[in-house]
């Protein structure tokens, strides 16, 4: 019997808590989403707030803009990833071990960085009076401050996109990088007596093996940027706002009527994450990412 | 061969200058100028007034950085309470409904956490866990606990029962044997985790923000009107002190857990090289 039911008695306080504060958090949203604030009297479950958020045009705005900026964000950080990743491989053949391992770590760098610093720094370094703005003006290229274009604060969502660009380049190298690592020296004399010189090693023995693990590492960084909420406050602007600032905006504004419908946002942003949670988890087994190869 | 691959040296070179280097001078430039007109490509003018006003001029920037790192202690020991015996039941017990648990436990790894604490905030309300550290805290462990649980099933799977069963006919009761024999097998894995766990704790601005509603002043809190246009300055020598904070506490965690395998336990190395 305790053998039996040793497992869960060991599983009880992690999940326990998962599930109070985390699933307990979500339902108790979910609930309130549907009108149901018993404090103030309101016991019945409807969907207004749905149907109110699905026949806005901010709804619809704020949706597009989290897709796009997602979509891009996540497409330069994986090209840069890979080719960075690439680049550091190539390279850490003819290297000894410990230098490349520090070449690797200072790559790694803005992983440690908080998001509202790397918001900060894209803040300094992309706003028109901002530090490559002064250097085009230094030299020659533009005269005016107004010559370079308005990438902070801006209604397309750049300077949200280098952020996140610059935030998870790092991220692509970390969960790629280990699976190049795994090729093995003789592969590339292999390669060579063949005649494969260093581009068609890359695309006929580097690219394939690093390319599932690399479709999740963009796939992951797309649901995150999907869903996260300090570098579009910073960086973007009040309308359109992506989903996280939509939902926080309704839910600061003040009115009480407003809540349910930001709380509405956030549901729909859960179940956008679990749906393309759900999609990387199965591919990632399908392929075993961590592996590459079997 | 070095002569192939030396133009692509640099190249890395020119890129890490440009993605890393480039932001920190920007930062660090902008926390010492006075004054940095814009077509002018450097500061003609330094001074420490911002740094000065940061570590000196107002008790606030302590107090915050005491705060997040109460914050980020507090909601890292008690990961380590939940996780170790969760990663255990995972990596060494068959039993049904795992995949559950396992789903459970790394959903907030995919669901945006603060999703859960808007959703609870008007019950934490209710109970009165608003304003405090204890909500704060009890907010931190969904976004933290799962990479714990992570990084010591990682551990845990390298450890073979054979070493607690050698233990145990050498007469080690269960708490001798977790303390001698497990305890310092997981510990790369726990300290992996609390540098993780650490570094989620800090830098979170938004949960903090609703459960603490502005009266639990963390460094991002207090950082925040600086940097959404406040005196650049100040907001670069925040920005740098805050970065500088969080890679403080993951070098930290690498250096007790290198003291610790060079003085108290010489022999774990070789156990672990053992079973791998």
């Amino acid at each position: 019997m305790w053998q039996k039911s040793k497992p869960y008695l060991l599983l009880l306080p992690a999940t326990g808590a998962i599930v109070l504060l985390f699933f307990g958090g979500l339902f108790d949203g979910m609930l309130k989403s549907l009108g149901y604030f018993p404090a103030i009297g309101e016991r019945q479950l409807h969907l207004t707030a749905y149907t109110e958020l699905l026949s806005s045009d901010s709804f619809w705005e704020s949706l597009s803009l989290t897709l796009r900026v997602a979509a891009i964000s996540s497409l330069l950080a994986g090209i840069l990833g890979g080719m960075l990743a690439i680049a550091l491989f190539m390279m850490n053949q003819s290297t000894k071990a410990k230098e490349s391992r520090l070449w690797q770590r200072l790559f790694q760098l803005p992983l440690t960085i908080p998001h509202l610093v790397a918001g900060y720094v894209i803040v300094l370094l992309f706003m028109q009076s901002g530090l490559f703005s002064k250097l085009l003006a230094t030299v020659g290229i533009i005269d005016q401050i107004t010559d370079f274009p308005v990438l902070v604060n801006d209604p397309f969502g750049w300077g949200i996109i280098l952020a996140y660009t610059w935030k998870e380049v790092p991220f692509v190298l970390l969960m790629v990088y280990p699976v190049l690592a795994r090729i093995r020296d003789s592969w590339r004399d292999v390669s060579r007596v063949y005649g494969a010189g260093n581009l068609s090693f890359i695309r006929e023995i580097a690219l394939p093996i690093m390319m599932p693990s690399w479709i999740i590492a963009v796939f992951i960084v797309f649901v995150f940027t999907f869903s996260a909420f300090e570098i579009p406050f910073l960086l973007g602007v009040t309308y359109p706002s992506m989903l996280p600032v939509y939902s926080f905006q309704l839910y600061t504004s003040g009115t009480l009527a407003d809540r349910p419908e930001a709380l509405a946002v956030n549901i729909i942003l859960a179940l956008m994450t679990i749906v393309l949670g759900l999609i990387a988890y199965y591919f990632s087994k399908r392929w075993n990412v961590t592996k590459g190869w079997q | 061969m070095k002569q192939v691959f030396s133009p692509l040296k640099i190249i890395l070179s020119l890129l890490l200058f440009l993605f890393i280097g480039i932001p920190f001078i920007a930062l660090l430039l902008s926390s010492v100028a006075t004054g940095w007109q814009w077509p002018v490509l450097f500061p003609e003018s330094y001074s420490f007034r911002a740094w000065e006003y940061v570590l000196f001029g107002s008790s606030r920037t302590w107090q915050s950085i005491g705060t997040s790192l109460l914050i980020a202690v507090i909601v890292t020991v008690i990961n380590v309470l939940l996780a170790v015996p969760a990663a255990n039941a995972l990596v060494r017990f068959q039993f049904k409904g795992k995949w559950f648990a396992e789903a459970i436990l790394f959903a907030p790894i995919i669901i945006p956490p603060f999703v859960a604490v808007m959703g609870i905030h008007l019950t934490f309300l209710r109970l009165g866990l608003t304003e405090t550290i204890l909500g704060v805290v009890l907010a931190h462990l969904s976004p933290t606990l799962p990479y714990m649980v992570r990084a010591v099933m990682i551990s845990y799977n390298t450890l073979s029962v054979d070493w607690e069963n050698q233990a145990r006919m050498l007469g080690a009761g269960p708490f001798l044997r977790f303390y001698y024999v497990v305890l310092p097998h997981l510990l790369p894995g726990i300290a992996a985790g609390a540098s993780l766990s650490i570094l989620i704790s800090l830098s979170q601005y938004l949960i903090t923000f609703i459960i603490g509603s502005g009266q639990v002043v963390t460094l991002p809190i207090l950082l925040f009107p600086f940097i959404s246009g406040g005196d650049p300055a100040v907001a670069s020598a925040y920005s740098l002190l805050f970065a500088g904070m969080a890679i403080l506490a993951l070098l930290a965690m690498d250096a007790v857990l290198k003291k610790y395998y060079q003085t108290k336990n010489p022999s774990v190395l070789k156990v672990k090289g053992v079973k791998r």
